[in-house]
């Protein structure tokens, strides 16, 4: 292996660890343990910076917390603390004494005599300007906050707490469901929030590698009376759980669900509104959980607390587990298929261990295979070239598509209630979209449109939702925000594309969601499927909306007509009088001749029987009575005008009552009893 | 002096003609004399003449039998312009007065009122008509405007002066507020009156250029084209000023553009082959198209179009021949019969070997464009622009008059040109 640096000098034996997975000068093999993999690459998993592991933090306890709660059809209660530590209450929490600067010159932000000579310079100019425009009388600019900080050292420490009630976990895997990467409870083929078992995993890898402290979490499952507590971090070398403490505690109140504390390095004031948009989108897509999100500092003025609460109790049924759509496996799966499957021979595991293959399909599958193939044969006996023949044969042939049934999507009365209770929008329309196929996958499409609405910019404002996620991050290149940008024609739909306030909400759920890049934040725009069926259910979102929005415009042209008519009045009139006045004078000074009913009129305008206010004022009676007469007709089309309206919510009763529910898909209607 | 430039220029191409084989060098050694060229040339001319003289008659409208009615309109002077506005102001002031606001009734100029009629070879206006009333929200700001316009144009009579769109158009910016405005409605109420344009006394800004062997008279000075230096004259926006035109010319070269304009000027090209040379700098506006009509009818010179090989050049060369549908309404002053597609043809592009680096790629516009015209009746009226039209279409390459320069600047003016003249390779 190192025989090959023959004219190089020979590197030094030195023990390096090397920062990059490619093997190096030295070249001797390593392993690299999964938890190590992404302690190195840690951007693939959304942690870039301090300000971003914030988020993806929060952003991965939230979800846990809402899976975990509709796994059991517990309506969510989620509420979400991040605590600002400062440097010195960090320092005494693990127990360092905050030392003074003693060797200035050694820190980033020390000022040389240089620099100081200069800012005070600059100081000094910036206050000559200022007092000459205050001596103008201009408005004075509020000197600009020198940014005292360069951008780690803004940085600080933050404990997240997510606490939720779901199902909670069983006493004994807790530390493997924490402490292991790559290991988890999401990994068959199913419709879920998360996908590879990382989430939490590199919340506790990034509090690792930036505070050093480990993760708490406390858990009780229902009907247990004992709550779990473990504190743990994790041996990044070894891929395991590292336990300090963990241990049986009694449960008085009934809790069911997890708390999980992790204190890690962040940026709040980079993240802020990311943050914020995440739990905002998060209540428009999930309308029946609850979340309460709290931010606690030091500063008092920074502290918030906001709560997102439930409008509805209608939750989608959980999304079940499926079985792999044929044209949708490869070679590497079939084999795990086989290895797995406790069926014995071929016509029973193709038969059951895929989806839309039927008996009888499966008969003619196997006849077609060749003469190897029995439908008796033991199927774990199957060569790796017949394995090969089985994959070929499955890409050819043509299975039915899988059905959307396994999944679970936001439903349109739950987006729509969403959109109102989060936007409160002047109008909104939705549309729930019928299950499509790529890839073998299914995939349902939902939009929503609204227009208006408090807090929205004018222009189009893009939600988008992957598997009921919310996606922030990459927009640009979004299959959904290229379609509302490139493909939907606004102006068709009586839509101003830069002056309405457009709200456009589409929510993608799939059992593979085809995400492009590493950190799962956008869907690309290169799948005709979904992009045509995302262009569609904006479309008829947009067609619900356009007839609202016609009659609105009816409306507006009724109040604004007579205006609109009465503004010209002076133009055409004084154009028509002067013209009259100078046909007056032609004729009186006998330059032209004119006869008949013409010399009337022009004799009054010499006599100044006709002025210009003559005109005026008949030209505005008839714009009156056309108006008078368009206003009637309106009435009778439009029917008598509408009574002012008011919206009303009415809450939720507390306790068990009985009542009946009438269930539509846009509206669900209770009758107590 | 010009034969011995000629001769060096050959022989230093030699060494590439050699690679290329025989064909390119006979293009310089093809040509005749120029004696001979222009013995041909003058033979064309008085057939031209002479045939013109027996079949004289030009059509009209009112020589077909049409089985409906098409609107045309005619030059008036200015006071029957006035009487027309007059009638029109007297008859919505009645209409006013009795209670009943006002209405114009106004040609409809849309595309579906456009006819293409193969026998007179130009677009005509049918005689549609759209009422625009004053108390409807969708029509007050065109029927103001026209108002406005009316008035307007009342006062040039009245003064007897003339003005250019532009400044009708700064006289009440606020209530045109784009000149695209008040530039439609004047040709609606040139429409309505039943007038050209030119009679309401406004005129567009000067934009096409004319030099070579042509003597006119503009507003009573004479003008001799061949003593306009490199510039050439302005061709004037009132055509009414124009006469006396008098030349020995054997043939009219429009010019689509600028640049080949300037290199036959500064060439001097109409003095080796006496001609006219005219150019609009694109699109071709209202007076070049008329001073084109009164060249041709006066002087009974034909006419050689030199316009890029693109749906565009084609385009161009149709609005000069059949006319506009923007302007249908006056097509029978401003079209030119009888216009020859001299060059730059698709079917020259390998015929002249112009290099693969000149050519450009059509785009999707382009070739949907040149895939619409091949539909149109003043294409199909000529088979061989059918097939020029049909061949760019499916090469879908095309290449400007410039291209040609790749063979040296004055290609153009020196072999291309008298080439073609030589050969009578027009269409």
């Amino acid at each position: 292996m190192d025989t090959d640096c023959s004219g190089e000098s020979p590197v030094e034996p030195k023990k390096r660890k090397s920062k990059t997975p490619r093997k190096a000068k030295d070249s001797v093999l390593k392993q690299k343990s999964p938890a190590e993999f992404f302690a190195e690459n840690k951007n693939i998993a959304g942690f870039d910076n301090p300000g971003k592991c914030l988020y993806t933090t929060v952003r991965e306890l939230v979800e846990n917390s809402l899976d975990s709660a509709e796994s059991i059809s517990e309506l969510p209660i989620i509420e979400v603390t991040i605590e600002e530590i400062g440097k010195i209450k960090f320092n005494s929490m693990i127990g360092l004494v905050d030392r003074e600067r003693i060797d200035k010159e050694l820190y980033d932000d020390f000022e040389t005599a240089k620099a100081r000579e200069k800012r005070l310079a600059k100081e000094a100019r910036d206050q000559e300007v200022q007092a000459k425009s205050a001596a103008l009388g201009k408005k004075v600019k509020e000197p600009s906050v020198q940014k005292s900080m360069k951008g780690r050292g803004e940085t600080s420490y933050f404990r997240v707490t997510c606490k939720d009630n779901g199902r909670g976990m069983p006493h004994d895997d807790i530390p493997n469901m924490f402490g292991r990467v790559l290991s988890g409870t999401k990994y068959g083929l199913k419709q879920t929030r998360g996908k590879f078992g990382l989430g939490a995993k590199m919340a506790l890898i990034w509090s690792k590698m930036s505070t050093g402290l480990p993760i708490e979490i406390s858990s009780s499952m229902r009907g247990q009376s004992y709550t779990s507590f473990c504190r743990l971090d994790i041996d990044i070398h070894r891929n395991v759980p590292h336990i300090f403490l963990h241990e049986k505690k009694e449960n008085t109140e009934g809790w069911h669900g997890a708390e999980i504390q992790v204190v890690i390095e962040g940026n709040w004031s980079t993240y802020r509104s990311k943050i914020l948009h995440y739990m905002r989108q998060m209540a428009v897509i999930t309308p029946y959980a609850q979340f309460l999100f709290k931010f606690v500092s030091d500063a008092a003025d920074k502290n918030a607390t906001i709560q997102f609460a439930r409008r509805t109790n209608v939750m989608p049924p959980v999304p079940c587990e499926t079985k792999h759509h044929p044209s949708a496996v490869d070679l590497l799966l079939i084999k795990r298929l086989i290895v797995e499957t406790s069926k014995q021979n071929l016509l029973q595991f193709l038969q059951h261990e895929f989806v839309n293959i039927g008996k009888k399909y499966a008969e003619r599958l196997i006849g077609e295979m060749g003469q190897d193939f029995s439908q008796k044969m033991a199927v774990k006996s199957l060569t790796s070239q017949q394995i090969v023949r089985i994959h070929q044969l499955f890409r050819q042939a043509k299975f039915d598509d899988p059905s959307g049934d396994c999944l679970s999507p936001a439903g349109e009365y739950n987006l729509r209630l969403g959109i109102i209770k989060e936007l409160h929008p002047d109008m909104v329309a939705t549309y729930s979209g019928s299950p499509q196929v790529f890839e073998g996958h299914p995939f349902i499409v939902e939009a929503g449109v609204s227009m208006g609405g408090k807090d929205v910019k004018q222009g189009l404002n893009i939600f988008r939702f992957a598997n009921r996620i919310p996606l922030l991050f990459e927009q640009g290149a979004d299959v959904v925000t290229r379609t509302a940008l490139k493909r939907i024609n606004w102006n068709n739909y009586k839509i101003n594309q830069t002056q309405d306030k457009i709200g456009v909400f589409v929510s993608i759920v799939s059992t593979k969601i085809p995400f492009k890049g590493t950190g799962k934040e956008y869907i690309g725009d290169d799948i005709s499927e979904i992009a045509s069926a995302v262009k569609y259910s904006i479309q008829q979102c947009c067609v619900q909306l356009k007839s609202k929005i016609v009659k609105k415009i009816q409306a507006r042209e009724q109040q604004e007509r007579k205006r609109n008519l009465s503004k010209y009045i002076p133009n055409a009139t004084g154009a028509i009088y002067d013209v009259l006045k100078e046909m007056a004078r032609q004729h009186s000074s006998k330059r032209k001749h004119y006869d008949g009913e013409d010399v009337e009129i022009l004799k009054k305008v010499s006599a100044r029987v006709i002025t210009e206010d003559t005109l005026q004022e008949k030209l505005a009676q008839h714009v009156e009575q056309v108006d008078y007469e368009m206003a009637l007709d309106y009435a009778t089309q439009s029917g008598v005008s509408e009574e002012p309206r008011e919206d009303f919510y009415i809450q939720a009763l507390e306790g068990a009552n009985e009542f009946v529910d009438f269930r539509s898909p846009i509206f669900v209607f209770r009758l107590f009893q | 002096m010009a034969d011995k430039k000629k001769r060096r220029r050959t022989d230093q191409n030699s060494e590439d003609e050699d690679s290329v084989g025989h064909e390119v060098i006979p293009f310089k050694k093809r040509l005749k004399p120029d004696k001979v060229i222009l013995s041909s040339l003058k033979d064309l001319v008085e057939t031209l003449r002479s045939n013109n003289s027996s079949a004289q008659k030009t059509l009209t409208l009112s020589d077909l039998d049409l089985s409906f009615n098409c609107r045309e309109v005619a030059d008036l002077n200015l006071s029957s312009v006035q009487d027309a506005i007059e009638r029109l102001i007297l008859r919505i002031t009645q209409s006013i007065l009795s209670g009943s606001g006002f209405s114009f009734d106004v040609p409809a100029r849309g595309n579906a009122n456009q006819l293409y009629i193969p026998e007179l070879d130009r677009i005509v206006l049918k005689d549609k008509t759209s009422i625009r009333p004053y108390a409807n929200v969708s029509t007050v700001r065109k029927t103001t405007i026209t108002t406005r316009i009316l008035q307007l144009v009342h006062q040039l009579c009245l003064k007897n002066i003339h003005v250019t769109k532009r400044d009708l158009f700064y006289t009440d910016v606020k209530l045109f507020q784009d000149q695209g405005q008040s530039d439609a409605v004047l040709d609606d109420v040139s429409c309505m009156l039943g007038c050209t344009r030119s009679s309401l006394n406004v005129v567009a800004a000067e934009k096409g250029i004319v030099v070579g062997r042509l003597i006119f008279s503009d507003n009573g000075d004479m003008i001799d084209c061949t003593k306009m230096g490199m510039g050439g004259k302005a061709i004037p926006p009132n055509i009414d000023r124009v006469g006396d035109m008098q030349s020995d010319a054997l043939f009219i070269l429009l010019v689509e553009k600028d640049a080949a304009y300037m290199r036959l000027a500064e060439d001097r090209f109409y003095n080796r082959f006496p001609c006219i040379i005219v150019t609009a700098k694109g699109q071709p506006d209202v007076a070049t198209r008329l001073f084109l009509r009164k060249m041709k009818t006066e002087l009974k010179l034909p006419v050689l179009a030199l316009v890029d090989s693109d749906p565009y050049g084609l385009k161009i060369l149709s609005v000069y021949g059949c006319g506009s549908k923007n302007m249908s309404y006056d097509s029978a002053n401003l079209t030119t019969p009888d216009i020859k597609w001299l060059g730059i043809r698709p079917s020259d592009l390998d015929k002249y070997k112009i290099p693969e680096q000149c050519r450009l790629p059509m785009t999707e516009q382009d070739i949907k464009t040149g895939k619409d015209m091949l539909e149109e009746d003043f294409v199909k009226k000529n088979p061989g622009w059918v097939d020029e039209l049909s061949l760019m279409v499916k090469t879908k390459q095309k290449a400007e008059i410039q291209a040609l320069s790749s063979f040296g600047f004055q290609y153009l003016s020196e072999v291309y040109l008298p080439l073609k003249l030589q050969q009578e390779d027009w269409l």
